[in-house]
């Protein structure tokens, strides 16, 4: 059987495109609000440390002006001095100071300084860039540096600035944006799980009234008023419904209908032909002939008729068991001595022998009689019949004499007029009309059980029908009955 | 066979009563013919008959409706003709009064049994065996066709009153459908056990004082019923 995969199903796609769609969303807000605020503060930090280098480098260049006669203690004392001061003053991150001497001198750890940067400076441009470089503290991290010549003072200037502080605002901001995110999605995957609810509920309504329809429930309809969207649906939804049963009535009503029309002339016809029996030895010969043809045929049309009718209201779905309970033994006894077929061994254990069941006995009668028939029509006769209880279920086995049932027949023999090729000596097909088994197997269907037929299993040729029902009654304490 | 004993048919399709008056009264019954319900009901009062034959589908007032009137007055047994076996017609018909029921076609043969079957008196064949049986507040006069409760007479219908006699002649022994369908109705097994049901139904109400818990008709096993002594 074909089973649909769960994530193929509106309900788990619904809430899937709304899951991710939300994230989708949130993802590209957070993305977006995140690289602009980034930039800001980085611009931002940027500009207020352009700022500080800029008066910063006026302020040294004034103080390294005329200092080429100075020792390097005494140039590295006025550097540093200006340096702690600097730092005091801005507390921007590094700054580092080389003037005319070339050496280095900076207000903590020395930072790389980029050697592309250094030429530049060099060479007499103002620099400024964001690389990664090593901090004062070690590790490696992303700075942005501003370096200036000091063109008067021939020294540079160099100011790395780092972005930790901004990192981790950052970082913080990140995270944020994250939760944010991913509680969105959360609350989309919510909101399409009730949207699908919502879209799915018509349709699970609509499946519910077609599952009471299949179950001969004809007085169903989908409320109207529900959806102005579905009530184009939910309208010819019920126009169908309204369609089909007035089809399955009018079936019903022909068949009860021809089994009316039908009766009324059998019974005309049976009441007179009773008179004409009463009356035949007062009647010609050939006349008494034609009236035991008559009465004959009488009653196979009357069986035929009945049978037809029976099968029409199986049809109809109109077919309500009446339901008695009786002794098993005994109905199949009172059966066999029905059926003027003395020859038939009824057998079961001991056990069974107040094997009692609940069933429509009419119909149990008939399915019984009807293999007893098809036995003796095509079967030579029927040689025994056994009944056995097993946990719930009771079977009964039905066992000719003939040639057997071809296997590719088997089941076809329970068809409706369904009569098998009588090939390689196998049952003929017969004068009866071929519903007898199909009515077996019907009213056994009606009672919840199954019939089939295999090949006896003693050893000797025929067939062995099996019915199987679901009617055994729980066990009671023996009390005496009257006989 | 009774000489003069008078079957009322209803029947609204012309041809079928012919044909059905034709066989019962070569059967040896006189037949009296009503077309619809209310010639029936008139027919009735004018003539009672000893058994009333009834098909359910009639035009105007309908068989049920014929069958209820008809047993407001009397205890005569009355067979219903009904087109199916398996419909709620025929528990329908049994509850509107019926005694038994028959399905179209039948064969007038089997009418003239069952009619047989309906006018054989209660334990007819063995007088004297059950002259008065007396069970709690119930006592069973099966010569005299009475049931008293503490003293006042209960008014049975004839099926219901065999079917009392019968489940007293063995007090307390259990009485399968099909036993009590062959001796109260002369059916072999193969009868309706609606039939057994409803009237067991019926003559509750009349002899139980809750017939909801009996205390002297008893299901026993759901195959039976027995009187409890």
């Amino acid at each position: 059987m074909f089973r649909p995969r769960w994530w193929r199903g509106l309900f788990a796609r619904v809430t899937l495109a709304y899951a991710i769609g939300s994230l989708l969303l949130s993802v590209g807000v957070a993305v977006f609000s995140y690289t602009l605020v980034a930039e800001r503060l980085l611009t931002e930090t940027d500009n207020t440390a352009q700022e500080q280098v800029w008066l910063n480098s006026t302020d040294i260049q004034k103080r390294l002006q005329n200092t080429k006669s100075l020792t390097e203690e005494e140039l590295d004392e006025l550097v540093l001095d200006w340096l702690a001061d600097d730092f005091r003053t801005s507390n921007l991150g590094d700054s580092i100071v080389i003037p005319s001497d070339g050496k280095k001198r900076s207000t903590l750890l020395e930072a790389d300084i980029p050697s592309d940067v250094r030429s530049a400076v060099q060479e007499g441009e103002i620099v400024q860039k964001r690389y990664l470089g090593k901090t004062d503290q070690g590790d490696i991290a992303k700075l942005y540096i501003i370096g200036v010549p000091l063109i008067d003072a021939n020294a540079e200037y160099y100011e790395v600035v780092p972005y930790a502080p901004l990192e981790k605002t950052l970082g913080d901001f990140r995270n944020i944006l994250t939760g944010v995110a991913f509680i969105s999605s959360i609350f989309g995957a919510v909101l399409g799980y009730y949207a699908a609810r919502q879209a799915v509920a018509p349709v699970s309504r609509i499946s519910n009234a077609a599952e009471s329809i299949a179950a001969g429930d004809f007085d169903t309809r989908l409320d109207m008023e529900v959806d102005p969207d579905l009530s184009a649906l939910s309208k010819s939804f019920n126009e169908m419904v309204e369609q089909l049963s007035f089809r399955i009535e009018r079936d019903e009503r022909f068949a009860s209908d021809v089994s009316h029309e039908l009766r009324s002339p059998l019974m005309t016809l049976a009441a007179s032909v009773e008179v004409l029996e009463r009356r035949k030895d007062s009647l010609p010969e050939v006349a008494q002939q034609a009236v035991t043809l008559l009465s004959d045929d009488l009653t196979r049309f009357q069986n035929l008729v009945q049978d037809l009718l029976e099968i029409s209201r199986l049809d109809a779905g109109a077919v309500q068991l009446q339901l008695s309970p009786f002794l098993l033994r005994e109905f199949l006894e009172n059966i066999i001595a029905q059926s003027k077929n003395p020859g038939i061994e009824l057998l079961f254990e001991e056990e069974d022998n107040d094997l009692a069941i609940k069933a429509d006995k009419r119909r149990l009668a008939q399915v019984i009689t009807n293999l007893i028939e098809n036995g003796a029509k095509y079967g030579e006769g029927i040689t025994e019949i056994t009944f056995q209880g097993i946990d719930e279920d009771v079977q009964i086995t039905v066992e000719d004499k003939g040639p057997g049932i071809l296997p590719e027949d088997r089941m076809r023999v329970f068809e409706r007029f369904g009569r098998i090729s009588s090939d390689a000596g196998k049952r003929a097909s017969g004068t009866g009309v071929g519903l007898g088994l199909s009515l077996v197997s019907e009213h056994v269907r009606a009672h919840g059980g199954q019939v089939w037929v295999t090949d006896r299993i003693d050893g000797h040729h025929g067939a062995r029908f099996v019915v199987e029902l679901p009617v055994r009654m729980e066990e009671h304490n023996d009390e005496e009955m009257a006989v | 066979m009774d000489v003069g004993t008078k079957i009322l048919t209803v029947e609204d399709d012309e041809r079928i009563r012919q044909a059905v008056t034709l066989a019962l009264e070569e059967e040896g019954w006189d037949v009296i013919e009503a077309g619809t319900g209310e010639s029936a009901l008139e027919q009735f009062t004018a003539t009672p008959a000893d058994v009333v034959l009834i098909d359910i589908m009639l035009p105007g007032i309908d068989g049920f409706e014929v069958c209820r009137s008809i047993r407001r007055a009397s205890d005569v047994p009355i067979i219903m003709v009904t087109a199916r076996a398996d419909t709620h017609d025929v528990v329908a018909g049994l509850e509107a009064g019926a005694d038994d029921y028959l399905t179209k076609p039948f064969a007038p043969k089997e009418l003239s049994a069952r009619i047989r079957a309906m006018l054989r008196r209660a334990r007819s064949t063995e007088p004297g065996e059950l002259e008065r049986i007396k069970i709690g507040e119930l006592e069973i006069s099966a010569d005299e066709g009475l049931v008293l409760k503490s003293g006042e007479e209960l008014h049975l219908t004839k099926t219901e009153f065999k079917l009392l006699v019968e489940l007293a002649s063995q007090p307390g022994k259990v009485f399968s459908r099909e036993v009590l369908l062959e001796r109260v109705w002369g059916y072999d097994y193969f009868g309706d056990g609606r039939l057994v049901d409803v009237h067991v139904r019926r003559l509750r109400t009349k002899v139980e004082s809750d017939p909801a818990s009996p205390r002297y008709v008893v299901t026993s096993r759901g195959l039976g019923y027995k009187l409890q002594p």
